[in-house]
C-alpha cells in the first residue's frame, strides 16, 4: 500500500512536470468519455421526458394505431405503421362499445401560421372534444372547443401556450385573434394550461394547435385519421375493452393492419427504440475511447524507453519485476483516469449548458461506468509497455544511455 | 568470542564465464573461466583496462547479470537456483551499489533517493529508515541538502548520496563501479577514504572496480582482469 501511494504520487509529479504532454495524451480519453457520457445523458433525458408525457395520459386510455406493433419478440418494426389509416366509420363503431366512455380520432396538419409577432411552422391536431379529457388538458383562458363546434365545423382553434407566445408575444394576447393556416382562417378561442416539459424543437404539447376534426376535413379530403384515442370505463379492465376493440376492428381490417396499445406499451416501444439508438451512439463514441487507449499505449512505450536507465537503477537497488510492472501500469491508469475525470467534468458542463432547452441528466451508473472504463483502458493499453519495462534486463537497462 | 570466528566467504565465483554469441561460429567471451573469492570484511580492488571484463565481473558479482557458465555462491549459497524475485531481494538488502554515473533518480529528492531501497524491501525493517537516513546525512555533512534534487548537487555530493542509498539497508557488501570516474582527484580520494572507513569501522565488505592505479591501491587485495581473464 505504501509502495502504491508512493508510485501514484510520483506518477502525478511526473504529470505536473509535463502538463501539456499529459493533457494531449489523455485527450483521446477526455473526448471519448465526454462523448459517451454526454450521449447517455441526452438519451436518458429524452427517455425520461417521453415517459413523463405518457404518464400524463392517465391509465385508462387505449390507442388504436395503424400497422402491427409488437413489443415482444421482434420488437418494433417501423415500416408496418405506414399504409393504413382509419375513418369516421371506425370511430362510430368503436363508440358503440359499451365501456368506451370517450373517443378521440386524431388527424394531423402542418402548415405556416402567421401571428402578429412572428410566422412559424405550426402543427394542428384535429380531433374531438373528448380529446381534452383523454389527454388531460384543461383551459387556461378562453374555452376549449366542444361537441357543438364539431357539429358546426366551426373554424376555431385552441392553442398551446408556448406556440401562442411565439406567434403573438404573450400567450394570452393570442386569445380571440384570427390566424390563417395555409389560407384557411381560424379564430383562436382558448389557451390551454401548460403541460410543462422541455423544448425538443417544439414537439411538446404546449407547442400545438387543436381543432375540431370535422373542420380539419378541409385539409383532409379523404377524412382519414392516423390515430384513435379511447378512454375506457375505469371499473372494467383495459384488456377486456382491448379485446372488444380488436373484435370490432377485425371486421374491417386484417390483423396486421392495426394495433391497440396502452400508453405503457407505447412507452416500452419508445424505451426500446431509445435503448437501441443509445447503444449505437455510445458504440460510435467508444471508438474515440479506443483511439485514446492507443494514444496512451504509444506514450507509455515512449516513457518506457525514456526511463530505461531509471528502471535499471531501480532494479539494481532491489525492485522486482512486479514493482516495475505496477509502476508503469499505475502511471497508465492514472493517465487515463485523469482523462476520464476531465471528460466527466466536461460532460457535466455540457449537460448544464443544454439543460435550459434539453432535459439531459447524468446518472450515477454513467459516472461509475466512465471511471471504470477509463481505468480498464489504462490497464489494457498500459500492460504491454509495462511488461516491456519489467522484462528489461537489469544490466542492459543500467548501461542504457 | 570474536577471536574464534573464522573469516567466511562472502562471494565465490567458480569457473564463471560470460559470453555473447556474435554469429553462428563466433562467441565473444567478456569473462572467461573466472574463479575468485571475496571474503567477509575484505576490501578488494578489481582493475584492468577498459573492455577487460572488469565491469562484467562486477555485474555478475552484483547479481545484475547471470553467468553463461559456472556458478556464483553468495555466503556459500548457489545463486543459480534463485528466481528473479530472490535475486532482487539480495540486491536490495545484501548488496549496495555505487556507480560511476552516481545513478540517482533525478526527479526524487536526496532524502527520497536514499530511502528508495526501503520501498522495495519485502522484509521487516527493524529500525527507522528515516532516522538512519537523517543520521547518515548529518554524518556526511549533507543534511542541509536533504530536500534538494540531484542536479543541484556537486559530483562529490551526488556520489556521497549514492553511498548513503547503498548503506540504508545495512548491506554486507558494497560494490563500487568506477566510483571516482566522474570526480576530480581530490574528491575521488575523499570518496575512497569514505569507503575505506566503511570497511574498517562498519565491517562492510567493499569491492571497487577501477582503472586508476592510485585508486586501486586502497584495496587490501588487487585483482587484475585482462582480456576477460582474472589474474591474481
Amino acid at each position: 500500500m505504501e509502495y502504491f501511494l508512493f508510485i501514484v504520487r510520483s506518477a502525478f509529479e511526473d504529470f505536473k512536470r509535463s502538463k501539456m504532454q499529459t493533457f494531449l495524451t489523455s485527450l483521446g480519453i477526455i473526448i471519448g468519455v465526454f462523448a459517451v457520457i454526454m450521449l447517455t445523458a441526452l438519451g436518458l433525458g429524452l427517455k425520461k421526458y417521453i415517459s413523463d408525457q405518457f404518464d400524463a395520459l392517465g391509465s385508462n386510455t387505449l390507442f388504436v394505431i395503424p400497422g402491427q406493433i409488437s413489443t415482444s419478440g421482434g420488437g418494433f418494426n417501423p415500416t408496418s405503421t405506414l399504409g393504413t389509416s382509419f375513418d369516421i366509420r371506425d370511430v362510430n363503431s368503436l363508440k358503440r362499445i359499451r365501456d368506451v366512455i370517450a373517443i378521440a380520432p386524431i388527424a394531423m396538419k402542418s402548415g405556416t401560421g402567421k401571428g402578429t409577432v412572428k410566422t412559424e411552422n405550426v402543427t394542428i391536431f384535429f380531433t374531438s372534444a373528448d380529446f381534452f379529457s383523454i389527454a388531460g388538458f384543461s383551459v387556461d383562458k378562453g374555452r376549449l372547443f366542444d361537441q357543438n363546434d364539431v357539429e358546426k365545423r366551426s373554424k376555431v382553434l385552441v392553442v398551446g401556450p408556448s406556440i401562442a407566445a411565439k406567434l403573438y408575444g404573450t400567450a394570452y394576447s393570442a386569445l380571440g385573434k384570427k390566424i390563417a393556416i395555409d389560407n384557411v382562417n381560424f379564430t383562436i378561442i382558448g389557451i390551454i394550461a401548460s403541460k410543462g416539459g422541455g423544448g425538443l424543437g417544439g414537439s411538446d404539447y404546449d407547442s400545438y394547435f387543436f381543432g375540431p376534426y370535422t373542420t380539419g376535413y378541409v385539409f383532409n379530403p379523404n377524412k382519414q385519421f392516423f390515430r384513435i384515442g379511447v378512454r375506457v370505463n375505469p371499473a372494467v379492465g383495459l384488456s377486456a375493452v382491448k379485446a372488444e376493440i380488436d373484435k370490432v376492428m377485425l371486421r374491417r381490417y386484417k390483423v396486421d393492419d392495426f394495433s391497440v396499445l396502452e400508453p405503457s406499451q407505447i412507452l416500452s416501444i419508445v424505451n426500446s427504440i431509445f435503448s437501441i439508438l443509445n447503444a449505437v451512439l455510445v458504440a460510435i463514441a467508444s471508438i474515440s475511447l479506443l483511439v485514446g487507449g492507443i494514444g496512451i499505449m504509444n506514450i507509455m512505450y515512449v516513457t518506457v524507453s525514456d526511463k530505461t536507465r531509471e528502471v535499471g537503477i531501480r532494479r539494481a537497488i532491489g525492485a522486482r519485476k512486479s514493482d516495475i510492472l505496477s509502476q508503469f501500469l499505475i502511471e497508465a491508469v492514472a493517465l487515463s483516469v485523469i482523462g476520464g475525470s476531465l471528460g466527466l467534468v466536461l460532460a457535466e458542463l455540457g449537460v448544464l449548458a443544454v439543460s435550459s432547452f434539453f432535459p439531459a441528466y447524468i446518472d450515477l451508473p454513467s459516472v461509475a461506468l466512465a471511471l471504470g472504463v477509463s481505468s480498464a483502458i489504462g490497464i489494457i493499453f498500459g500492460v504491454l509497455p509495462a511488461r516491456k519495462a519489467a522484462n528489461l534486463e537489469p544490466v542492459e537497462a543500467i548501461r542504457y544511455e | 568470542m570474536a577471536w574464534l570466528r573464522v573469516t567466511s566467504s562472502m562471494i565465490k565465483l567458480i569457473h564463471v564465464s560470460k559470453s555473447y554469441r556474435i554469429d553462428e561460429e563466433t562467441e565473444f567471451f567478456a569473462l572467461k573461466d573466472a574463479t575468485l573469492e571475496i571474503k567477509e570484511r575484505e576490501f578488494i580492488s578489481i582493475t584492468g583496462p577498459s573492455g577487460s571484463g572488469k565491469s562484467t565481473l562486477m555485474h555478475l558479482v552484483g547479481l545484475l547479470d547471470k553467468p553463461t557458465k559456472g556458478e556464483i555462491l553468495i555466503q556459500d549459497k548457489a545463486i543459480s537456483r534463485l528466481d528473479d524475485d530472490e535475486l532482487s531481494s539480495l540486491r536490495n538488502s545484501f548488496i549496495g551499489f555505487v556507480f560511476q554515473q552516481f545513478n540517482l533518480i533525478p526527479k526524487l529528492s536526496v532524502m527520497e533517493n536514499i530511502l528508495l531501497p526501503t520501498i522495495y524491501s519485502r522484509k521487516e525493517i527493524d529500525y527507522s529508515p528515516e532516522m538512519k537516513a537523517v543520521n547518515l546525512l548529518k554524518k556526511f555533512g549533507l543534511y542541509e541538502k536533504k530536500d534538494s534534487f540531484p542536479n543541484k548537487l556537486s559530483g562529490g555530493q551526488q556520489q556521497r548520496v549514492a553511498i548513503l542509498r547503498a548503506l540504508i539497508m545495512n548491506p554486507k557488501l558494497i560494490l563500487a563501479d568506477e566510483p571516482t570516474g566522474n570526480l576530480d582527484s581530490k574528491t575521488g580520494h575523499e570518496i575512497m577514504e569514505l569507503l575505506k572507513n566503511l570497511n574498517e569501522k562498519e565491517k562492510i565488505t567493499v569491492a571497487v572496480v577501477t582503472h586508476e592505479t592510485d585508486i586501486a591501491k586502497y584495496g587490501k587485495r588487487i585483482i587484475n582482469v585482462k582480456d576477460g581473464t582474472v589474474k591474481k
